[in-house]
């Protein structure tokens, strides 16, 4: 019996320091852990808008980051958008609430700096305390506009949509017509081998290019890849071996409207990749169209 | 065992040749059929297990006056799940290029056989030098083997050398595949034991 409370205290004990010397590391990481996977995020942006360490990005570049909330409170629910504004040199903070048809309803000064812009609960309480208790706040998604001098050059979503089992995070880079630039998976819990093969080059590589009509209409095949047209999509693989910009533009032309090929084994995977992209694309379209109208009709200095 | 009687330097070769984990001792196989497909894998995995076997040698010894006999296997687990997820932590947090890669296999540690095994055979019985020296010597004997492992099975598999292209044509498809994980280690502790016998026939001579 004595043994018995002797070995349940060791282990207690040990189980204590080994648990606090865990969460210890845990709290002096937690930050720089953010830190890298906020650069990771801001690399594959780059990434999709075509820009890495061999073509840097040019010098007048600007990214405006626009949060999209969902706002609740007695009346219905609305859209919120957290939104950069020029006030003389300073960039300040204006949150922007439109109705369920696109009419403005009200906006609001935000008090947060830049760096904490970046840290959703930061965010979150920032709202919060300028929109007043009576209002409940859900954050929804966020998109990135991209500016070279004072065109609109690119936009960039990031949205989850459901899988085969949860969410999908992806990341899709428009051009300003909203073709797509291309697609980034950034998380999901798809089975390894089957669904997981969604972040593969060969399928995501197929929305490459795709025009906003086209979209519209894009559906998926269950007919295999061709050859030829895998070896087109697979671009870092094959990069030692590349084939030749002429055969790429060939391959790149036929295969232009093609749907996409579903992953052998992954049709529900690949399905939800599709109608996710499309509708992510669909809504992005129909919202910035209402947000623009709203912003000049109200003359919001907006930053973008 | 009792307590040591070799030196530093003899701790860390018989770690390598005489004790090597894979070849010799025969620990930890599943590891090294598994994961040895490419030169790099194999780099990776040796690195962490070589971290992770230190550390946890080191702090057994530290407090072995003070396990419990009977607890003796929970403690060791603990001890080497707890390094293991402070280096899980801090290679995300500072060394993301790395962790991308090493992520899967750095988890993987804990179920390790050869690293509870040198801590119930050596740390557990010895001084903090000792045992540390003996973690490097494991570490790297784990390390050389993984990296033979991924050298034979990658130029044979693929015709590629960490990545670059060597051959330009794949010789056996068969030796990427898992089977031929065993095949290489047989060989290997073939190679192994034959060189023993010549090493040991030359110094009676």
């Amino acid at each position: 019996m004595k043994e018995i409370i002797k070995i349940t205290i060791a282990l207690t004990i040990s189980c204590l320091i080994a648990g606090s010397l865990m969460g210890g590391v845990f709290m002096i990481t937690a930050k720089a852990k953010q830190q890298s996977e906020y650069m990771n995020i801001q690399q594959s942006l780059f990434g999709l808008l075509g820009y890495d360490s061999h073509h840097s990005a040019p010098p007048g570049l600007e990214l405006c980051h626009l949060y999209r909330y969902i706002v609740e409170d007695e009346s219905g629910v609305c859209s919120g958008y957290l939104i950069p504004v020029h006030n003389g040199a300073e960039t300040e903070y204006v949150f922007v609430i439109l109705n369920q048809t696109g009419k403005f309803v009200t906006q609001f000064h935000i008090a947060i700096q830049a760096e904490k812009l970046m840290n959703e609960a930061d965010r979150k309480t920032a709202i919060k305390t300028a929109a007043g208790p009576s209002k409940t706040i859900r954050y929804a998604d966020d998109m990135t506009i991209v500016r070279t001098g004072n065109q609109r050059t690119a936009y960039v979503l990031m949205g989850n949509f459901s899988g085969f089992k949860n969410f999908i995070h992806a990341m899709v880079a428009l051009n300003s017509n909203f073709g797509i630039m291309g697609m980034e998976i950034t998380s999901h819990e798809e089975d390894p081998g089957l669904g997981g093969e969604i972040e593969k080059e060969y399928f995501k590589n197929q929305f490459k290019g795709k025009s906003f009509e086209g979209l519209q209409i894009l559906t998926v095949t269950k007919d295999p890849l061709p050859e030829d047209y895998r070896r087109y999509l697979e671009t870092q693989k094959w990069q030692r071996r590349r084939i030749s910009q002429t055969d790429a533009e060939v391959i790149g032309e036929k295969y232009h409207g093609a749907d996409i090929h579903a992953i052998s084994g992954a049709t529900i995977s690949s399905v939800c990749v599709t109608q996710g992209v499309k509708q992510l694309v669909k809504n992005f379209a129909y919202r910035i169209d209402l947000l623009d109208r709203a912003i000049q009709e109200n003359k919001i200095p907006a930053a973008f | 065992m009792s307590k040591t009687t070799k030196t530093n330097t003899q701790l860390i070769f018989s770690g390598i040749f005489n004790e090597n984990p894979i070849f010799r001792l025969a620990l930890s196989m599943c590891p090294a059929v598994g994961l040895s497909t490419t030169v790099m894998n194999g780099l990776l995995l040796g690195v962490a297990v070589l971290f992770v076997q230190v550390f946890s040698s080191c702090t057994i010894s530290l407090i072995r006056n003070h396990i419990h006999p009977r607890i003796r296997i929970p403690t060791y687990t603990l001890t080497i799940a707890t390094w293991v997820t402070v280096i899980d932590l801090v290679l995300a947090a500072y060394v993301p290029v790395a962790y991308k890669q090493m992520g899967i296999f750095i988890r993987l540690i804990v179920a390790f056989a050869i690293i509870t095994m040198r801590l119930e055979m050596f740390a557990c019985k010895n001084d903090i030098g000792p045992s540390f020296w003996d973690g490097i010597g494991m570490g790297l004997g784990f390390l050389f083997g993984m990296t033979v492992l991924g050298t034979v099975r990658e130029v044979l598999g693929m015709g590629t050398f960490l990545g670059y292209d060597l051959l330009g044509f794949r010789p056996m498809l068969f030796f990427v595949l898992p089977a031929a994980g065993f095949f290489t280690v047989g060989f290997m502790m073939a190679i192994f034991n034959y060189a023993e016998t010549i090493y040991k026939r030359q110094k009676r001579s």
